[in-house]
């Protein structure tokens, strides 16, 4: 089965916690700690749904959602961050972000975003009224 | 050594002064002195001819006796000191004093040292040499005048006696008179003129010494205290402006500074805080919010498999907790950010729709409806769009908390709107005629400082606060005012009258008051207590302005009377663990600082509407003395 989807953060509880709920769901989940690391992936050629962090030890989360947007244009990224501004919030949707999800998320939050992100994956440009 | 400026301004006035009047005083007596000496002189000259003529006809005829009766007569006239005469050789051959004849007198006497001078002795005197004054044995100066007898062509044919034809000069004629009267005249005139002197002296130092006092002392040390009180920190002095000249301007120049550093002392207080919190809340959020992930997710997950309702009801604690400390620093971050809103032109629809996009997910977890009716006309403006978004999340967040306690949907749109002055437009300075302000942050009506101002309503003194909003007429006093009367009313700081003495109220002709407001001229109030009439020249004449409307209406649990006055402040919340109370304190700030206004109608139970109210026009945009009147009524 391939990565349904890649979850880039440098925090191991964080990508644990994404990894543990979304098997559940019977989605398969690979981790990336870095942004090099993430854009290098093999699984970033066919997977459904990219959850980046805006601060990564490389580059920053925009950056890594930039250069996809390039790659995969109809590939959906829904950023998480644990220091929620709205500029940085601003910046992410400006970019294209599919969604944002404030850390530290539930269960139920992580799931909603994922679903919302999946089904709407055309982009939020078609996606709003 | 340390004297006052008006010390020495006074002293050094009075010095020149004494100098210039002395020294006037002294010639003015000199003068005066040499004039009555010359009068007397003159007269003494006058008479001494006076005798020579009438006694001419006796001394031809050397009629002795008669010569002696004459001189004895003349001799006792008030004033006269003696009248002698005297022949060539010196000796005194008639004299008012009758022992003096026969004596001889030297001619190296004062008297005769005019003529005999130099050996040979002149024949003619000018009139000014002829007289001396000397000073007699009892003190009294004395003047005296020779007149010298010329040889004439009868004296030398007289039958009588023969002078010889060769000789000029037969005798002299001495009058001499006191200058007793003289003198005392002059010590009198003296004395007036040193006292009126002394006097004018006084009198300009005492002027001098007020003029200085009440111009330079009084306002002078008001400045230097206020200039103390600053230096030990308080930067709410103001000084009373009580004159128009310069140290009025000085004053007001004062003010100015103090409220500017007041100002600017607040500004980097409140930066510098911010910063530190806004520092620490950033570290914090990045540091924690990961771990809190860990929890949250894990806590969560377990709390889904658990049967056991003891380790469910744990599970769930742990999952509310979490979620606290996440609120909690989310609120701390949101605090942090307040900065100046950097504006650029925005689409708000799309600030807006941003806004949903953040809380879809909360919003669908709570399963609340949320309709959407943005107006597709609403033009661009300049506003900070993140800043704004965050207005509008903080919103929904406390619509959607609403709503989850009690069920129901949200509303938000957005439209243009057109906003008159009347019962909007809300001061943000006033001062009196002298400077004074006059708002009291103390005292505040719909959450703005009023206009206190004093009134004097049927003999009772009293402070009246005013409502600072342009058209509404709410008052507070501690005594009431009967409606019919007419009050008068003053500064309450430096007591001068507000009254407009040029001005009558439109609808009763009952004089008016008026406060000023700086760059925008001024509001005029009737001083007839019921009268209500207020004309405030700018807002009357200005059109209405344009602005953009945000409404988030809820039909969630409304909030209480009792907590509307302090729905602003900051860590003030109704939601008890679960909010922080910084959200509308956050957003306040931000919608004030874009000029703008947030107004909140509510009923309790029925639901709330808040409404932010941006300005459209740029003008308006830039922060402006006035403001809207941002009032939460109960709807």
């Amino acid at each position: 089965v391939n990565a349904e989807v890649l979850v880039v953060d440098d925090e191991e509880v964080v990508r644990k916690a994404v990894e543990r709920i979304l098997a559940q769901d019977g989605l398969r989940v690979v981790a990336a700690g870095t942004a090099r690391e993430a854009l290098a992936h093999p699984a970033l050629a066919d997977c459904r749904l990219v959850l980046c962090d805006l601060m990564l030890p490389d580059l920053s989360g925009v950056e890594v959602l930039r250069s996809l947007r390039e790659r995969r244009p109809g590939l959906p990224v829904v950023m998480m961050t644990g220091y929620v501004t709205a500029a940085n919030a601003s910046r992410a949707l400006e970019q294209g972000a599919a969604g944002f999800l404030p850390k530290p998320f539930d269960e139920s939050e992580l799931r909603a975003a994922v679903a919302g992100a999946l089904a709407e994956r055309g982009g939020r440009e078609e996606r709003l009224p | 050594m340390r004297t006052r400026i008006g010390t020495r301004v006074i002293v050094a006035v009075s010095l020149a002064t004494a100098l210039t009047a002395g020294l006037t005083v002294v010639l003015v007596v000199r003068t005066h002195r040499s004039d009555q000496v010359a009068e007397v002189a003159r007269s003494v000259e006058q008479l001494s001819e006076t005798i020579k003529s009438s006694t001419h006809y006796d001394m031809l005829e050397n009629r002795r006796e008669s010569l002696h009766r004459q001189i004895e007569a003349i001799g006792r006239q008030e004033g006269i000191e003696a009248v002698r005469v005297f022949n060539r050789e010196g000796r005194i051959v008639f004299s008012s004093e009758p022992s003096e004849i026969g004596s001889a007198v030297d001619k190296r006497a004062e008297a005769c040292d005019a003529c005999h001078a130099e050996g040979r002795p002149l024949e003619r005197l000018p009139q000014s040499a002829r007289s001396r004054t000397f000073t007699a044995a009892d003190g009294h100066r004395v003047l005296g005048t020779i007149n010298p007898i010329h040889n004439e062509p009868g004296c030398a044919s007289a039958a009588c006696h023969a002078h010889d034809s060769r000789d000029t000069v037969l005798g002299v004629l001495d009058v001499s008179v006191s200058l007793a009267d003289v003198d005392r005249n002059i010590a009198r005139s003296q004395r007036r003129m040193a006292g009126l002197t002394a006097g004018a002296l006084a009198a300009s130092g005492l002027l001098l010494w007020w003029l200085n006092r009440s111009l330079v002392l009084r306002p002078v040390s008001a400045l230097v205290a206020a200039t103390r009180r600053i230096a030990e920190g308080d930067l709410t002095v103001t000084v009373p402006i009580t004159a128009q000249h310069e140290l009025g301007d000085l004053a007001r120049a004062f003010n100015e500074m103090t409220r500017r550093l007041g100002e600017a002392q607040r500004q980097l207080t409140q930066a510098d805080k911010l910063a530190s919190v806004g520092r620490l809340a950033a570290g914090v959020a990045h540091e924690i919010n990961n771990p809190l992930t860990g929890v949250l997710t894990f806590a969560s997950l377990l709390l889904k498999q658990a049967e056991d309702p003891a380790v469910r009801d744990d599970l769930t604690v742990i999952v509310r907790e979490t979620k606290r400390c996440r609120d909690i620093v989310r609120n701390l971050l949101d605090f942090a950010r307040q900065s100046p809103p950097s504006r650029q032109s925005v689409d708000l629809n799309e600030v807006v729709r941003r806004a949903v996009t953040i809380m879809m997910n909360q919003l669908s977890l709570d399963r609340i409806a949320l309709t959407l009716d943005l107006s597709p006309e609403l033009p661009p403006l300049l506003a900070d769009g993140a800043q704004i978004q965050q207005v509008v999340v903080n919103l929904l967040v406390n619509a959607a908390d609403a709503v989850a306690t009690g069920g129901g949907e949200i509303r938000l749109a957005t439209r243009e709107a057109r906003l008159a002055a009347w019962g909007h437009a809300a001061i943000r300075g006033a001062t009196c005629a002298r400077g004074c302000d006059l708002l009291d942050p103390e005292v505040r009506m719909a959450g703005l400082p009023s206009i206190r101002v004093t009134r004097n309503c049927a003999g009772r003194q009293d402070l009246l606060h005013l409502d600072p909003v342009y058209g509404r007429f709410n008052q507070v006093a501690a005594h009431p005012c009967d409606e019919d009367a007419l009050a008068s009313y003053q500064c309450p700081r430096c007591r001068v009258s507000l009254h407009e003495p040029s001005l009558r109220c439109e609808r009763c002709a009952a004089p008016l008051f008026s406060v000023q407001v700086p760059g925008l001229d001024r509001i005029l109030w009737c001083t007839r207590n019921g009268c209500h009439f207020s004309h405030w020249p700018p807002m009357d004449a200005a059109e209405p302005r344009r602005v953009a409307e945000i409404v988030v209406e809820d039909t969630g649990r409304g909030i209480a009377p009792s907590d509307l006055p302090h729905l602003f402040e900051p860590f003030y919340t109704t939601k008890g663990a679960g909010g922080t109370g910084l959200g509308l304190a956050v957003s306040w700030g931000i919608v004030e600082a874009h000029g703008g206004t947030l107004e909140v109608a509510t009923e309790e139970g029925r639901g709330s509407r808040f409404t932010v109210r941006l300005p459209l026009e740029r003008a308006a945009a830039e922060a402006s003395p006035i403001g809207e009147g941002a009032a939460p009524a109960a709807a």
